[in-house]
């Protein structure tokens, strides 16, 4: 089957593997991804500024195009994507004066048609009719486990892993509705479906700092070790994200950190798509192990996990 | 039960008064009662300057008896000021005090109008309405009930022990019912009480004595109440008597059951914080001194029996063939005193509470400073019993919380935090206690002075901000929170951690009160009959609140509202019978169908169906008069006493008819 | 200028206590009300309110207790819902719904019932008188028979 997929600008520059691997993954699910035509940036956070509205009209327009295109659900694996989209979903079906707003921008874009090249004006207002999903929440209520666990191609051995939400996919908490965000399962019971150990250890969801990469590296480098180490001292022979943001700053800030932090001697980080991939029985050299820079090919080798013989 | 009955020539007589010129400054009383002196019905009509004065009644009184008059207007001020007054003017005059009407022509009309011409006119609409009231009102009298001068107190905590007690030395029978096997609540399970720091099983055991000799007092513990019927004054209550399968006469307290048998058990009189058999008394000063075998968890009753304790019993009290039983009782009131719970720690997944054995509730921590608890005394940690040196105390876990727990406060946490550390710093002096807190609420008498002590003397450490983590590195617990005073993040390495959880709602009350039928507030405690002026009683008769089931409080305002619980019902019994308005909905049989829309509709449960006659009958000492039966009645079968359809139709033509 | 009447049902607990309350703080309002006191909100049937219609007032108002506040536990719910469904009754009957008013007043909102009764005076003012006995009088229908 067809599903709509929203990969977001970051999947497409800097952390292609989340992209590869998600795609390959879905496959070995007998779900192909499709991109809405045209999509551009959601606009990355949902709108902090006095000027609340004019900010919706990017995300909104993604999902309009998801509706053009006969869908009525789209998932994505940013968690940022995710946030935005889901929430300017909300606004526009709670707030009346969102919904005459942002829909009289949008109402005059040009729709070209495909085959005939016909421009044509006037687009039906939208109201929140696409459904915007997690891909964890869609394997989690749409796909189920038992049907991946039918799937698995490679048992995983209890490899023991520390999840990791980040700030964007629980919060706040009652526009997202995705778990309970003080002690939420969703993550632990998807690694656990696709044959790992969730790692339970108490920064899974603290602040790695990222958004001070720029202002001030010192204290994200702090607030990412802090993560590492607590997952590390756990035991988790890797930390699995959710997001190409937190992926990012963990992986990417490693160097940092252990310049400042000598005893720290790494931590590999991975995209939940890949252990997806990975236990599916997609080949290692789709996963997009290249662009770590804390090595992670080790976890992939052949001996680490076994044949599921089917 | 007769038809509605027909206006008959009735003598009115009006009085309209001046109430100097509050009324007569506006309003042209002279007018008024001119001009209806020649209204149909009325057969005497004065105006005159204060009706409500001694010459004022006199006159009516005079008037009534001179004239042979059959109902009285009164046009004055409001009826809440002085129907009361005319009434007993009324009667003295030998005429049925519901034959009064107040007409209100002060607070509603020349109190609030500045047109003299158009206030008098509607002062004439007002009377004339009365008027017609008062042509067809009935001489009505008071409903008359007696009252079973025997009390049920539910609940034997420190609550229901006061109220059981006040009442029986007024001279009264007391019935007490408590489900546990011994009598003392929670505050039995307590260390110290704030803020004396008296022993708490010191003061409150010679209370559950007194109960236990009073000879007014019947105690039944492991009993619950299964159901009540009836009206205040009149309750009939079902008790259901738990099979103790030891009989409490017997038992000698040997302990030789115990001993032998072979089932272990978490204690919850220890909060699991250490272990009892399946045969077991609760505390050492349980009252009733006896053994109890807990059949839930004891290895079998039937078919097969263990049979080891019964072997080793020589007064031969061990019986396992006893059964449940039910017990009769005929009470007039019911106290209610069943107490609360702690809010659990599971709902605070972020604390740690489930996860990790040293984090725990203020009852387990009083068990452990109990001298008679699991560790003697000592504060030990209950993971590996390791005395800790920093112990951290969070307040406000689960109150004062709009978004996801109680949005309520519960009120002891303040005191019994301060309490707890300053008692852990005397017998752990190098320990460090710190305190998380929004605010330290420390009003009752000595109660601040008793925080400073803490502050001052035994050096706690108070920090103001909310705990939002708390998680375990290694062997110590790690507590994050902010000190809003400074703006910066805390982070506290503790050995141990005390939560201040919420006082919510007793388990297992909803049960209970559907069959008590009494309401809650929204937060599951008992709801008082008004929040100011009336504490101790329930809007449902006959029922009186004690304790913390009706919400937060800590020990001297429960004894105190125990006392004036039981001081109210003292009121009830003082009566010779109860006296209820007559105001109430009867049932014409001739025009009822028996459809039961009646039924459905009334908040009293006061009206049933007579299976044999096929119509509604009320219980009109149940019946409050509200009159919604009376509107919802498709028929006209249900009118309420002096305030019929035919009565409204008759007050309306005459007011709105020009 | 057309002087509106006000038929005004007020349960005793609250909304009378309120209008004694605007009394006793002497506020004024116009006096193109009258009321009847009843025990509950509840008792008011819909009868009533048509016969008031009938014997000439052109608005009915009905004064109870707050929703959770009533001093017999739920009569003004009943209340509501039997004036929910009156409201499109009367609109069938053709008479204006607006001319019946349902108002939660408290005891303590003496204010709130005086400004209600000007409120309610002004917006009936503006509809006209209702007449219902004058127009069935003079209906097409009547007049033949």
């Amino acid at each position: 089957m067809k599903l709509h997929y929203y990969p977001g600008c970051t999947l497409k520059e800097k952390t292609t593997a989340l992209d590869i691997s998600t795609r390959e993954a879905m496959k070995r699910l007998d779900i192909e991804l499709v991109e809405p035509e045209g999509w551009t940036c959601c606009g990355a956070e949902y709108p902090l500024t006095e000027e609340k509205i004019v900010g919706l009209a990017a995300p909104i327009r993604v999902l309009r195009q998801v509706r053009e295109e006969g869908g009525d659900v789209v998932v994505t694996t940013c968690s940022f994507c995710y946030a935005v989209l889901k929430r300017a979903n909300r606004a526009i079906q709670q707030d009346p004066l969102k919904h005459k707003r942002i829909n009289a921008y949008l109402r005059d874009d040009i729709k070209i048609n495909e085959w005939t090249k016909e421009k044509t004006t006037g687009f039906e207002d939208y109201n929140g009719e696409v459904k915007v999903l997690h891909l964890l929440e869609y394997l989690r209520d749409r796909v189920g486990y038992p049907r991946i666990k039918s799937r698995l191609k490679r048992d995983l051995k209890g490899l023991p892993i520390a999840p990791y939400y980040g700030c964007r996919l629980l919060r706040p908490a009652d526009e997202m509705n995705m778990d309970e965000p003080d002690s939420p399962r969703v993550f632990e019971e998807f690694l656990e479906a696709v044959g790992c150990k969730a790692v339970d250890y108490p920064f899974k969801q603290e602040c790695c700092g990222s958004y001070l990469s720029v202002s001030l590296p010192a204290a994200a480098t702090e607030a990412s070790y802090r993560v590492l180490r607590s997952a590390r001292m756990n035991e988790a022979k890797a930390i699995a994200v959710t997001c190409p943001l937190c992926f990012y700053n963990l992986d990417h800030r490693q160097e940092a950190v252990k310049e400042t932090f000598l005893d720290f001697p790494g931590l590999p980080v991975l995209f939940f798509t890949q252990l997806l991939a990975w236990a599916l029985g997609v080949d290692k050299a789709l996963l997009g192990l290249k662009e770590h820079s804390v090595a992670a090919d080790g976890l992939f080798d052949a001996h680490q996990a076994a044949e599921v013989r089917s | 039960m007769t038809a509605p009955k027909k206006k008959k020539e009735k003598r009115i007589g009006l009085f309209v008064c001046h109430c100097g010129v509050n009324i007569a400054g506006v309003v042209d009383v002279e007018k008024v009662a001119e001009t209806l002196k020649d209204y149909p019905g009325v057969s005497f009509s004065t105006n005159y300057v204060y009706m409500c004065s001694d010459p004022g009644q006199q006159m009516i009184i005079d008037t009534i008896k001179e004239k042979h008059l059959d109902g009285i207007i009164v046009a004055a001020c409001s009826p809440t000021l002085h129907e009361k007054t005319f009434q007993e003017a009324a009667r003295l005059a030998g005429l049925n005090p519901y034959q009064i009407e107040i007409a209100n022509i002060r607070e509603q009309d020349s109190w609030v109008h500045t047109d003299g011409a158009r206030a008098t006119k509607k002062a004439i609409k007002i009377v004339k309405s009365h008027v017609e009231k008062a042509l067809q009102n009935e001489n009505l009298e008071p409903i008359k009930v007696d009252v079973t001068k025997r009390a049920l107190v539910i609940g034997g905590g420190i609550s229901g022990l006061q109220a059981a007690l006040d009442i029986a030395d007024h001279g009264y029978e007391v019935v007490l019912v408590e489900k546990n096997p011994s009598i003392g609540g929670k505050m039995i399970q307590l260390s110290e009480t704030f803020p004396t720091l008296d022993c708490s099983q010191c003061i409150l055991t010679p209370k559950m004595v007194e109960v236990s000799r009073h000879p007014r007092i019947r105690l039944l513990t492991y009993h619950e109440v299964d159901s009540i019927s009836g009206f205040v004054g009149n309750f009939k209550v079902r008790i259901r008597k738990k099979p103790r399968y030891v009989d409490e006469r017997l038992c000698n307290l040997c302990g030789e059951c115990e001993k032998v048998c072979p089932q272990i058990v978490p204690d919850e009189f220890n909060m699991g914080l250490s272990f009892r058999k399946a045969i077991y008394m609760p505390f050492p000063q349980a009252i009733p001194g006896t053994y109890t075998l807990d059949a839930e968890h004891c290895l079998g009753l039937s078919p097969v029996r263990c049979g080891k304790c019964k072997d080793v019993c020589d007064k031969k009290a061990i019986d396992y063939d006893m059964k449940e039983s039910f017990i009769e009782e005929e009470v007039g009131a019911i106290v209610v005193a069943t107490g609360y719970d702690l809010y659990t720690m599971q709902a605070l997944g972020e604390y740690g509470g489930e996860k990790y054995e040293d984090v725990i509730n203020g009852l387990e921590f009083e068990r452990i400073l109990s001298a008679s608890g699991p560790t003697g005394g000592v504060v030990r940690r209950p993971s590996d019993g390791k005395i800790p040196k920093s112990v951290v105390f969070v307040q406000c876990s689960g109150s004062r919380d709009t978004e996801k727990h109680n949005p309520y406060c519960s009120k002891i946490c303040c005191m019994y935090t301060a309490k707890h550390a300053m008692l852990y710093k005397h017998r752990v002096p190098d320990g460090q206690a710190t305190v998380f807190y929004i605010d330290v609420r420390t009003g009752g008498k000595a109660f601040d002075e008793f925080y400073q002590r803490a502050v001052e003397e035994d050096k706690v450490l108070y920090i103001r901000g909310k705990v939002s983590k708390i998680f375990k590195e290694g062997d110590k617990l790690i507590v994050w929170g902010a000190d809003t005073l400074t703006g910066k993040k805390v982070e506290v390495e503790a050995d141990m951690v005390v939560l201040a959880m919420a006082m919510v709602k007793a388990d297992g009350i909803m049960d209970l009160l559907k069959k008590l039928k009494i309401s809650t507030d929204i937060n599951g405690f008992l709801a008082e009959a008004h929040p100011k002026l009336r504490p101790v009683e329930s809007l449902n008769a006959g029922f009186y609140l004690a304790g913390c089931a009706q919400g937060p409080k800590d020990i001297p305002e429960a004894v105190a509202q125990a006392s004036a619980a039981a001081a109210k019902v003292g009121d009830l019994f003082a009566q010779k019978e109860l006296i209820h308005e007559p105001t109430v909905v009867p049932v014409n049989d001739e025009l009822c169908s028996g459809c039961g829309i009646c039924i459905a509709v009334c908040p009293y449960d006061a009206r049933s169906l007579d299976p044999e006659r096929g119509v509604a009958v009320v219980n009109e000492i149940l019946c409050e008069g509200c009159g919604a039966c009376a509107a919802a009645c498709p028929s006209g079968a249900a009118q309420q006493r002096n305030q019929t359809d035919e009565q409204i139709f008759s007050m309306l033509r005459a007011m709105l008819r020009e | 200028m057309f002087e509106p009447q006000i038929m005004c049902f007020i349960c005793k607990w609250c909304t009378a206590t309120a209008a004694d309350m605007a009394g006793t703080s002497r506020m004024h309002y116009a006096p193109n009300n009258v009321n009847m006191r009843v025990m509950c909100s509840s008792r008011i049937d819909p009868q009533h309110i048509l016969y008031a219609f009938k014997q000439g007032a052109d608005g009915v108002f009905i004064g109870g207790c707050h929703p959770g506040d009533c001093h017999y536990v739920e009569g003004n719910y009943k209340t509501l819902r039997r004036i929910t469904l009156f409201k499109i009754m009367l609109q069938d009957l053709g008479i204006d719904p607006r001319r019946l008013r349902l108002e939660w007043i408290s005891a303590a909102e003496g204010k709130k019932y005086a400004e209600t009764m000007d409120e309610f005076t002004e917006q009936v003012r503006a509809m006209g008188p209702l007449q219902l006995n004058e127009k069935a009088l003079t209906s097409e229908v009547t007049k033949d028979e």
